[in-house]
């Protein structure tokens, strides 16, 4: 009994260090990804006022309703005057309407201090909290709201195309506190729906195959080749080992500009270098066309990572030991047999492993695109991380943006999973031999 | 994508609590600041940021702004020339409730949307108590800036799409597109010149304001008075063959599906063509000794006509505060000179570009500065203009816009397919 109890604790202990490590974890690994998948059921727009968040309860936004309902009261007074005594009347209504509600409304203690909170605020033009700005409502209430204020827009819209009104003022202005409306914003899965069947997503999801195999594959061709050249014995190779690693070091988004000068068809030293030798018909077409972009973006990419692929297969290549070599020398295999029978089984769990990286990585693409060829021309090299960015940043979709991003973590993850899996295989393989 | 989205929610999360205890804390404490600057002659730090400028305008405004306003400080921050760019990077910061600029320049089709996601200050009580008379603006302008019933921005410049030639190479002004399409041929090598002619090709906003151009000269049209589209017509795949025609031809840039203003502005201020395509600013540029090798030799005239006439994007800047900015009125008292008579005048001067404020045509300095100004046609045109129509799902028609342009001129489908494409794409964001 005392012994399983101290067994216990030893347990809990041990759960107790590894714990700062599993808060870590979670807070900067799994909790952006839950927190996306969470946005992403939600129809979250940032230029919309009443998605800008995610809702799941009715409620009224109170800094748009204390902002517009004295503009109204203002606005209406002022255009009554303006014009005939039929229009007025139908704006003196309008105005009655909204302020039963708004009386009806008043009647919860609560609804009148916020609104007193909050004009305080914005008189004294203070920013308002989150959590000061919107108060639950009763869905009755919020639905009550903005039948009113619908059916004030309808009102003023009709005086507005008679061309009763002075002024659109009036018409805006309802507009905007049809705005304060709240209502929950959960669409669940249909933004992943959406998407499935999305051309222009599978076409960018194409595109990011498409770079990352050739790429990838590229990359570890020539990784391996330098990696096997710097192993060998000759003079400067301290020098070329860390000369190599120069383009791995220089931020993607300098060398992404400094090989769009070069692809660049009017003064690109490479455009010309290209055309010179025959390899494209005009030095235009490096950046203005598909095959053109796409070429360019994996040959930046190439010469980018492959320094890094080299850096990893060297690593595993100083672990083969040299009596392997000798015994082979002895038993009088080429040097062409040494290199498929025991370089590259040898080498083959450090492979795997920088595979991964580099898939993941080249999966994720986006500075180089971005900067290089912004996904143009014609979108041919938009890749996904940029799709999801410009339906993010460029159109504010926050919640359609979130579902692109889950996919490529999805996408991210079968692949590491694949990869793990042989990894693991292989791993425990040598393990158990052991 | 995974790692950079974790990076940015992480950051931003960051950011925002960072920002938001800031505030909080802050604001007890600028409040009892505030009462007291006056006395102290506290100097406040203000941000001004505005896309890439190539004139010495943005420059010249801050300084003397700065030396006459001794309390307050500007600094002027640029923002890349790809207006596309530039809106996504404000969005960023102003998603995150920063507060590190506090005035800044929109493009006119950015009000609606950045009014709507809360991310401007409305002008309306500052206009009330300056007592700033509206009407002397341009009317078109000011609505630009006008969203929901309020006022949101100020209107800095007008921009109008125009054609700019060398006058060492044309000897006469071409009047229709083909017309230019001749000219443009015969003058290709003359001079010293590669190409014919310069325009914006790459895939983003300004791919779009050269395509407007060609539907509208041959009677094509966008959306409607209502903001129904109607892209569907005619004019419109005549006027985008036209465009294809020049694209393809060999008197542009064979990479001129790259060219933004700065690339096509270079290449002209180079002296590598005798025609481009551009906004009034060009007309400073390419006569300003330091940056430009033609200068004296410039002259501007209205787009080339199609059948239905000449038609010029009407573009152009705002001006707005941020709503998170520290020093609200500070920022109002900078956004009233930018926009007001004096930093109109160095706008007008210093960078070509067409005020807003309709009484600087009648001030002599402007008038010499471009022949535009001059020109009561040109006053008469743009006083009348209304620019591009404000609704906050601009940028999603704008970008199916980019995309089919991109592909119909790139080859990959014809004019036809691609004004069917665009009409069903924009009829289902606009419903």
């Amino acid at each position: 009994m005392a012994k399983s109890k101290r067994r216990m604790s030893e347990k809990q202990a041990g759960y107790l260090m590894v714990f700062p490590a599993l808060l870590i974890i979670l807070v900067i690994a799994i909790w952006p990804v839950v927190r996306s998948f969470w946005i992403s059921l939600y129809d979250v727009r940032l230029n919309d006022p009443t998605k800008s968040q995610i809702h799941s309860a009715y409620g009224i936004d109170m800094e748009r309703y204390a902002n517009g309902l004295p503009l109204l009261k203002s606005n209406i007074a002022n255009e009554k005057k303006q014009v005939e005594a039929p229009a007025a009347g139908e704006l003196d209504a309008v105005l009655q309407s909204v302020l039963a509600v708004d009386k009806e409304l008043n009647q919860d203690p609560k609804f009148t201090d916020r609104y007193t909170q909050v004009d305080d605020l914005l008189n004294n033009m203070q920013p308002v909290p989150d959590d000061v700005k919107f108060l639950d409502a009763e869905q009755v209430q919020a639905q009550k709201l903005k039948d009113t204020l619908q059916d004030a827009e309808k009102k003023v819209l009709a005086l507005s195309n008679d061309k009763q009104l002075k002024t659109e003022n009036v018409l805006g202005i309802v507009r905007g506190l049809e705005g304060s409306v709240i209502e929950p914003n959960f669409v669940g899965l249909a933004y992943y729906k959406q998407y499935l069947t999305d051309s222009r997503m599978w076409a960018s999801l194409g595109n990011t195959v498409l770079f990352t195999v050739l790429s990838v594959v590229c990359e570890l061709v020539l990784g391996l080749w330098i990696a096997v050249l710097i192993n060998k014995q000759f003079i400067g190779r301290g020098l070329v080992r860390a000369a190599v690693l120069i383009p791995w070091a220089i931020p993607t988004v300098i060398s992404a500009l400094m090989w769009k000068f070069m692809y660049d068809g009017q003064n690109g030293i490479l455009a010309h270098v290209f055309w010179k030798i025959g390899l494209i018909s005009d030095p235009g077409v490096l950046l203005t066309t598909k095959w053109g972009a796409m070429f360019s973006t994996i040959f930046a990419d190439v010469w980018k990572t492959t320094p890094f692929m080299a850096l990893l297969l060297f690593a595993g290549l100083q672990t083969i030991p040299e009596s392997l070599y000798e015994a082979a020398e002895v038993d009088g295999a080429t040097k062409r047999q040494q290199f498929f029978r025991i370089t590259l089984p040898m080498l083959k769990t450090s492979i795997l492993v920088a595979l991964l990286f580099r898939t993941l990585d080249a999966f994720r693409v986006f500075d180089l695109v971005y900067v290089l060829t912004g996904g143009g021309p014609a979108n041919s090299t938009e890749t996904i991380s940029i799709y999801a960015y410009k339906t993010m940043f460029a159109q504010m979709n926050f919640g359609a943006g979130s579902a692109l991003s889950v996919l490529v973590f999805l996408c991210v993850a079968l692949i590491s999973m694949g990869y793990i899996k042989i990894l693991g295989a292989d791993l425990i393989g040598e393990n158990s031999g052991k | 994508m995974k790692g950079w989205k974790k990076v940015t929610t992480a950051g931003l999360v960051t950011m925002m609590a960072v920002t938001m205890v800031g505030c909080s804390s802050n604001n007890t404490a600028d409040n009892n600041k505030s009462t007291d600057t006056g006395s102290k002659d506290e100097k406040v730090k203000l941000v001004f940021a505005r896309g890439k400028d190539t004139t010495a305008a943005s420059n010249h405004i801050v300084e003397e702004f700065n030396k006459t306003h001794p309390n307050i400080q500007v600094e002027l921050r640029e923002m890349p020339s790809d207006t596309g760019q530039s809106h996504d990077q404000y969005v960023t910061m102003f998603s995150a409730k920063s507060s590190e600029i506090d005035v800044f320049d929109l493009d006119v089709i950015w009000p609606a949307e950045f009014a709507q996601a809360g991310y401007l200050l409305p002008l309306d009580r500052f206009i009330q108590q300056d007592s700033i008379n509206m009407n002397d603006y341009i009317q078109g302008a000011v609505q630009a800036g006008n969203f929901n019933g309020q006022q949101w921005t100020m209107p800095k410049f007008i921009d109008t799409g125009l054609l700019f030639y060398r006058t060492d190479l044309v000897k006469e002004v071409p009047k229709t597109w083909d017309d230019l399409i001749a000219q443009a041929k015969a003058t290709k090598g003359q001079g010293g010149t590669q190409f014919g002619y310069l325009m914006q090709a790459k895939q983003y906003e300004g791919l779009v304001c050269n395509f407007v151009e060609f539907a509208a000269a041959y009677g094509g049209k966008i959306l409607d008075d209502k903001g129904q589209v109607v892209i569907n017509n005619p004019g419109t795949v005549k006027g985008l063959k036209k465009m294809i025609e020049v694209v393809k031809s060999d008197f542009v840039p064979s990479n001129i599906t790259t060219f933004t203003e700065t690339e096509s502005a270079t290449a002209f201020q180079e002296g590598q063509s005798a025609f481009i395509r551009n906004w009034p600013y060009q007309f400073a540029a390419a006569n300003d000794t330091k940056q430009s090798k033609i200068a004296g030799k410039v002259a501007l005239a209205p787009l080339p006509a199609g059948d239905a006439g000449s038609a010029a994007t009407l573009g152009g800047w705002l001006s707005g505060i941020n709503k998170n900015s520290k020093h609200p009125k500070e920022a109002w008292e900078f956004l009233k000179y930018l926009t007001g008579k004096e930093g109109q005048k160095i706008t007008a001067v210093d960078g070509g570009s067409a005020p807003t404020l309709l009484p600087e045509y009648d001030d002599a300095d402007v008038q010499k500065a471009s022949p535009l100004f001059a020109n009561k046609d040109f006053v008469n045109g743009i006083s009348k203009a209304v620019p591009r129509p404000t609704s906050p799902q601009y940028p999603k028609i704008s970008d199916i816009m980019q995309i089919e342009i991109s592909k119909a001129i790139a080859g990959q489908e014809t004019a036809e397919e691609a004004v069917q494409n665009m009409d069903a794409k924009m009829k289902e964001v606009v419903k």
